[in-house]
């Protein structure tokens, strides 16, 4: 038997390769992405779809882990002078990439080289904002961009004596409401959050126009440093998520992506998250959901401003032996990614908002935010909503690390081991170290 | 007298020798050799400028405060992991010695988790505490308890460690059998026929004659718990919250591969290179010398 089997597979493999020998004289394009579930297998797809278009070249798209992980197989693998050609990196590690200048090739240039029409304009705002450079040119190509909303439970918000198509728009009436759900006992938790300090530091400064760092948010400069420690609004903030942990209005769920799974058990009524989480909510709650924006404190000056981005963009990898070929590989798959078709499937499965205004208009036009309530309110939040300053979000390297910093320290916070301007004392000093230890070997 | 083989050509034994040879070479004077290296340097992720600073990376490791608070957790996670792992291996192993029908699926059966992976294991006890869908933890606040290792470090720090003994049970059990099995039963019997119970003959015979065993698997847990503990931290509590599980080898592994801080993570792996050193002399110096009791 294990003879018979083992003759089966050869005979299948060598089967297999014949029929794929054709597209061996194609020009493989290795496309690394960090996104898994139903978001990875739409990515996956659409490589095959490129695959099928044509016959020139051969993009091979792989999951080499989470973000941190592919970045550090990515790192390695350009050392070793053999990086994938495009590499998917989220919002946090905008800033190492951007430091990165040998290692990577701006997108404009990419187009550039290949001899193909790129225009920058074609992306919606925040997402040319926050990818791009002074001249209008673009570092990445912005794919996977979401903003922070508020998910909460209608059926919860009932059994409570809340209205269910009234969320909370304030923190203010964020807590009044967490109070009530808990107070009804009609959930074990009135509200909790994914990515703390996307949510609570960036996002959050961004929705009231306040600054965490100097130079413009480390825009203007690697000599940025940040300010927390004078900061009292952010520091009211973790003070409040303190005070209402206590009684579990809010309880906190850990780190990353970890909280959303108490939202969709029908734990914690209402939740703080990507946007681009709404695909895992849509599938798994066996509720009635809403989606509202991020609250603010309607006290802060000129509140509500827009929220910033967040998602993931597409970096190129420069290598000593990359041809004109890859690069045009390379340049048209990215073509194929922001086309209309692409972008709008996209956006509509996975719940990412359309990164060009062509996907957005088109989207518009067929009436999908019409037809579709709550899909419209992270373009509110990101597009509509008023603009400031400080409302394009930021730029400072090792920030993965730094936001851990914050997570650590706002942990400490929540168990009640220090005050919550301690925890923002604390992150600010040791962040500075981090973004000093940046700005030495970035050059 | 001693008798010595004496290969008639020269290039025989070194050929012999070579597969073990190159596989220490590659796998382990290789990578430790570019640990030293890369822990004198200060470089950016993607190698572009690199820069030599002595032993600036090892003054800004033990300058961290993080990092000695990582010491001390380290040594009481391992302690606790190691002691745990080895009460009830060494109850089990008396037990199975014991059995006469059935030992060997018995045994067999003890041994199963020891194959499950790090990281799996991890994952097990993750979803049987996890304070939302886990089953123990229900139980846990049906009791009363206010079990959340997602915010409370000494749960979180408890919760890695159960993971990580259990691992270990079957290990320290097999070795415990084995060391019961070679203690001689006219030792016991003599002993029972002067009337000793079971356990003062645990206490005055078996016991100390186990004891070159017992300080064998100290020496290996200690090591396991110090090294091999990665991924169940990295599947638990990636090191959280607030740094509650956050072990030395674990920081390596975050401020290298997350962090992305080649040097930092380079000079703590020399650090903990010595540790091991260290550990294998005592061992060697102790274990060795004594094994040989019967």
């Amino acid at each position: 038997m294990p003879i018979t089997s083992l003759k089966r597979a050869l005979a299948a493999s060598t089967l297999a390769v014949a029929a794929a020998s054709p597209a061996l004289a194609a020009t493989e394009i290795q496309f690394w992405m960090g996104l898994t579930g139903q978001g990875g297998e739409l990515l996956s797809r659409f490589g095959e779809d490129f695959n099928k278009s044509q016959s020139d070249y051969r993009v091979v798209v792989s999951f080499k882990g989470q973000y941190p992980e592919q970045r550090a197989a990515a790192v390695a693998a350009f050392r070793a002078g053999s990086p994938p050609h495009i590499m998917q990196m989220f919002d946090a590690g905008s800033g190492d990439m951007m430091g990165a200048k040998g290692a990577i090739v701006p997108v404009s240039e990419v187009f550039k080289r290949a001899g193909l029409q790129f225009n920058p304009a074609d992306f919606i705002p925040p997402a040319r904002g926050y990818y791009g450079l002074p001249n209008g040119d673009l570092l990445s190509m912005p794919f996977n961009v979401s903003t922070t909303v508020l998910f909460y439970n209608k059926d919860l918000f009932k059994k409570a004596g809340l209205d269910a198509e009234k969320p909370p728009k304030t923190w203010p009436e964020l807590i009044d409401a967490a109070k009530k759900l808990r107070s009804s006992n009609a959930a074990a938790c009135g509200y909790t959050t994914t990515w703390l300090a996307w949510v609570m530091l960036e996002q959050f400064s961004s929705r009231h126009n306040v600054a965490f760092g100097t130079q413009g948010n480390g825009r203007n400069g690697l000599d940025a440093s940040l300010t927390l420690t004078n900061n009292p609004l952010l520091i009211r903030q973790v003070q409040t998520l303190v005070d209402m942990q206590k009684d579990k209005s809010f309880d906190y769920g850990g780190r990353s992506n970890d909280a959303a799974a108490k939202f969709i058990s029908g734990e914690c009524a209402m939740l703080t998250q990507s946007s681009g989480g709404l695909g895992a909510i849509a599938r798994d709650a066996k509720f009635q959901y809403g989606v509202a924006q991020l609250p603010y404190w309607p006290e802060a000056k000129g509140a509500p401003y827009a929220t910033t981005i967040g998602g993931a963009s597409l970096w190129v990898f420069s290598a000593p032996n990359r041809t004109v070929a890859e690069y045009r590989g390379v340049a048209q798959f990215l073509t194929f990614l922001k086309s209309d078709k692409v972008m709008t499937e996209w956006a509509k499965t996975t719940g990412f908002l359309p990164a060009t205004n062509g996907a957005f208009k088109a989207m518009q036009d067929e009436g999908f935010f019409t037809k579709n309530p709550g899909r419209d309110v992270p373009i509110l939040s990101l597009i509509s909503a008023a603009k400031g300053d400080n409302t394009n979000g930021y730029r400072f390297g090792r920030w993965t690390e730094i936001r851990d910093v914050y997570h650590e320290e706002v942990e400490k916070a929540l168990q009640g081991n220090q005050t919550a301007a301690d925890a923002l004392r604390n992150t600010e000093r040791r962040g500075n170290a981090l973004l000093r230890a940046f700005e030495r070997t970035a050059n | 007298m001693e008798r010595k083989v004496v290969f008639p050509q020269v290039g025989l034994p070194y050929l012999l020798l070579l597969p073990q040879v190159s596989i220490t070479l590659v796998f382990f004077f290789w990578p430790g050799g570019q640990a030293l290296y890369m822990s004198v340097l200060q470089q950016d992720p993607f190698g572009q400028s690199v820069q030599f600073v002595g032993l600036e990376n090892f003054r800004l490791v033990f300058a961290d405060e993080g990092y000695l608070q990582a010491v001390w957790r380290t040594a009481y996670f391992s302690f606790a992991v190691t002691v745990l792992a080895m009460v009830p291996a060494l109850a089990l192993a008396v037990m199975a010695d014991r059995v006469v029908k059935g030992g060997t699926a018995y045994t067999t059966a003890m041994l199963v988790p020891y194959a499950i992976a790090p990281a799996v294991a991890g994952v097990l006890w993750l979803f049987m505490f996890n304070p939302s869908i886990g089953v123990l933890a229900w139980w846990l606040k049906a009791a009363g308890v206010d079990w959340n290792p997602t915010l409370d470090g000494s749960d979180a720090m408890w919760l890695v460690i159960l993971a990580s003994a259990w691992k270990q049970v079957a290990y320290n059990f097999l070795f415990f059998l084995a060391g019961l099995q070679a203690i001689p039963k006219s030792l016991l019997e003599a002993a029972a026929i002067d009337g000793a119970r079971p356990f003062r003959r645990f206490v005055t015979i078996v016991f100390p004659l186990l004891s070159p065993t017992t300080f064998f698997l100290l020496v290996v847990g200690l090591v396991y718990a110090f090294f091999d503990t990665f991924g169940v931290i990295s599947a638990v509590t990636q090191g959280g919250p607030a740094g509650a599980t956050e072990t030395l080898v674990y920081k390596v592994y975050k401020d290298g591969i997350h962090n992305l801080d080649l040097g930092g993570s380079a000079a703590q792996s020399v650090v903990l290179m010595v540790i091991v050193v260290a550990l294998t002399m005592i061992q060697f110096r102790f274990v060795e010398r004594r094994v040989h009791y019967s």
